[in-house]
């Protein structure tokens, strides 16, 4: 009987404590303190043509929660595989107006306007929704790392560039608030789970 | 330790390994196929087969399926470029020209076991026999 009731007891604290997880998402990356104010990282200023040649900046995203990553077209390696899980994040979002998904291409060269509209066509997503952008090739390594991506030229590599295939949900303010390995599909559920929450957490602000 | 324990451990883990070797075993009987299969294969067609939209075919349903020519898109690759608006895109299946026969049959009982219904294993000769044609 006494067993019975421990069980119990467990079982709630249990659930107190996933209840509790489900408040806030942290702020990834450095949080400095000034003036008494925390001030968490952001990822860096962008200014790139989306597929249908549209420049867009971060204030294009501001009203927005985005799922981002670094890709490019003729990537051999691991770009499909992130590509399938950021479809499949795709797919979960696609009747919540506040998510966008962003994919930078890290080899402009090749993926021009016209490249990326053709490669996101026959990936049949919506560009409204999802937007594959090409800018300036030295400035979207660097805004890489601001996103904690790791991206550079590599003559050894398959396709000529070495890259992490990390998935990053990125808040209204630029805050990076969660990622996960784009290269494990184990991995997108709880992603997808941190974006809901993160929409939640705004929708209870407008209240 | 008592005797009786002892006996019982003994058991108790010899029953976990059967357990767990009947389990894997369980899983898909192409062993090798599957490894190759994931470490070659998975990258683009991924681990169910299911492909990437019109980017990357899907193999669960590919008319290549339960056919032995199938050996010759592993050994020689297939290429395919989708022209719009003066660009282009290529759609590459890699040549896997250091396979040797026995790998692809592996390769290629994994895959028809996996996603081909009317499975029927293919043997190393078939194989063999394809390869020759294709070449
Ligand atoms: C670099 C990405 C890539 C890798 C790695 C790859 N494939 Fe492919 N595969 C493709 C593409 C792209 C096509 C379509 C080619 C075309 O359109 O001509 C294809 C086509 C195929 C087809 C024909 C599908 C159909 O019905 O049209 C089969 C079967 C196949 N691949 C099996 C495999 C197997 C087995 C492996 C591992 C040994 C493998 N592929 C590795 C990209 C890849």
């Amino acid at each position: 009987m006494k067993l019975i009731f421990y069980y119990i007891l467990g079982a709630f604290s249990l659930l107190l404590v996933s209840c509790k997880n489900n408040e806030t998402l942290p702020y990834l990356g450095q949080t400095v303190v000034e003036n008494g104010k925390e001030i968490h990282h952001k990822v860096g200023q962008f200014s790139h043509y989306n597929q249908d040649s549209v420049l867009m900046d971060n204030s294009s995203l501001s009203e927005y929660v985005y799922v981002a990553d670094f890709f490019f077209t003729s990537c051999p390696s691991i770009c499909p595989k992130v590509a399938k899980q950021m479809l499949r994040i795709y797919d979960t979002v696609q009747d919540e107006p506040m998510v966008k998904l962003v994919s930078f291409t890290i080899d402009p060269k090749r993926d021009d306007v016209k490249k990326l509209r053709l490669y996101a066509d026959n990936l049949g997503i919506d560009h409204n929704k999802w937007y594959f952008l090409t800018g300036d090739k030295e400035a979207t390594l660097e805004l890489a790392n601001t996103y904690f991506v790791a991206a550079f030229e590599d003559a050894d590599a398959p396709g000529g560039f070495d890259h992490s295939g990390k998935i990053l949900l990125v808040d209204k303010d630029g805050h990076v608030r969660s990622f996960s390995e784009g290269t494990d599909p184990e991995n997108t559920p709880k992603i997808i789970e941190d974006i809901k929450k993160l929409v939640a957490s705004y929708k209870a602000e407008n209240k | 330790m008592t005797k009786g324990l002892n006996h019982f451990i003994k058991c108790f883990l010899g029953g976990l390994l059967t357990i767990s070797v009947i389990f894997s075993c369980n899983d898909s009987p192409y062993m090798q196929g599957k490894r190759l299969y994931l470490a070659n294969c998975a990258n683009c067609h991924m681990e169910d087969g299911s492909g990437l939209s019109a980017l990357i075919p899907s193999i669960q349903k590919s008319v290549y399926l339960g056919k032995p020519e199938i050996a010759c898109i592993l050994k020689n690759g297939l290429r395919d470029t989708i022209f719009k608006d003066s660009t282009f895109l290529v759609r590459e299946m890699p040549a896997f020209k250091k396979f040797s026969a026995t790998e692809i049959t592996n390769i290629v009982n994994f895959v028809n076991h996996s996603w081909n219904t009317s499975f029927k294993e293919t043997t190393i000769t078939q194989i063999e026999e394809a390869i020759n044609i294709c070449q």
